[in-house]
């Protein structure tokens, strides 16, 4: 079956790399008008209409597979060819990893259930004072596509919203950001807190921002730094893994 | 019936290739990273590719046109380091 759906159709041609054109051209060939148009959907980041593709598809007998592979996996390759060539950018990305998340959202409790569990739960948050949230946002992306579970309590987020999130999800880790180096000093003041509550050996937290290094966050008592959002995930998956042998232990 | 099928579907997951699905997302995204990394050095990352801005604060560089339903438009230059005029 070729590209039927006429707005998939425009996106692909974007895609003129003859090795990526054969990739994910005979990826998308074979698949159903409901996964084009969720691939579609994705890469215009429309999230709501991603949420309701996937749980129609599901309702309708599609497998988990077939709608991961088939419909989100097809759009984010999209995405990726169309940001790499600067056809857009941060935000656009941004907006298609959020409608990647909403089609998730019903995927990943059907691989939970057949054994797939998550790598662990991640609190992310700007921290008080700070209102910026692209490395955040972005660091999110990655830990989501690594398999953590993140909930992101946003910018400006004081101590106590970040323990309020820790103990309402269980979270083992806790991410926090700083753009400013006037904000950066609340890093500190957050881990004093989870501290002051006793409750600092219950996570590991790491942060990182534009201003952050590593010498600073050892100087605040964190447990990583990670440099951009690749180390975060690496960083993440040491802390959970420290976790778990000291639990264990 | 339709139920029936659903639960078929549901239930017929290939975690092995549920793996591999995953970590390919996950390979897209480290691309996705390192692209943003390097856009980053030239390009404000609150600028969407129609150059308007998709930022939650204040910026020197935010052109509000009479469309009040319109995000600010982008008024800087790209050849400076877009960061000295965002507010704090």
């Amino acid at each position: 079956m070729p590209i039927t759906h006429e707005g998939l159709a425009k996106e692909f041609k974007w895609v003129t790399r003859p090795g990526e054109q054969k990739h994910i051209g005979e990826a998308i060939d074979p698949t159903d008008p409901i996964m084009q148009e969720m691939a579609y959907e994705l890469i215009v980041g429309n999230n709501v209409d991603v949420d309701r593709l996937t749980r129609e598809a599901l309702d309708s007998g599609y497998s988990a597979n077939q709608i991961l592979d088939d419909g989100l996996l097809n759009g984010m390759a999209i995405v990726g060819v169309k940001f790499r060539d600067n056809l857009i950018f941060v935000p656009e990305v941004l907006v298609a990893a959020r409608a990647m998340k909403a089609g998730m959202a019903h995927i990943e409790p059907i691989l939970s259930a057949s054994g797939a569990k998550p790598a662990g739960t991640v609190i992310m948050g700007t921290v008080k004072g700070d209102l910026h949230d692209i490395g955040k946002n972005l660091c999110i992306m990655m830990l989501r596509g690594a398999g953590f579970i993140v909930h992101d309590i946003g910018v400006d987020s004081s101590p106590e919203d970040f323990i309020a999130a820790v103990e309402e999800h269980g979270a083992q880790i806790v991410g926090m950001s700083a753009l400013l180096t006037t904000t950066m000093p609340n890093m500190g003041r957050t881990i004093a807190t989870f501290e002051d509550m006793g409750l600092r050996d219950e996570v590991r937290i790491m942060v990182g921002g534009a201003p952050v290094t590593q010498d600073f966050a050892d100087e605040m008592g964190a447990d990583a730094y990670g440099d951009n959002a690749v180390e975060a995930v690496d960083r993440a998956k040491e802390l959970v893994a420290l976790l778990a042998e000291l639990r264990s232990s | 019936m339709a139920d029936d099928k659903a639960e078929q579907g549901n239930s017929r997951v290939d975690t092995e290739k549920a793996r591999a699905s995953l970590d390919r997302l996950y390979n897209i995204y480290q691309d996705i990273a390192a692209t943003a990394d390097d856009v980053m050095q030239t390009r404000c990352p609150y600028k969407d590719a129609k150059s308007l801005c998709r930022a939650k604060f204040g910026c020197r560089n935010q052109f509000f046109t009479s469309d009040p339903t319109s995000p600010p438009a982008c008024a800087g230059s790209d050849q400076i380091d877009y960061r000295s005029a965002w507010d704090t």
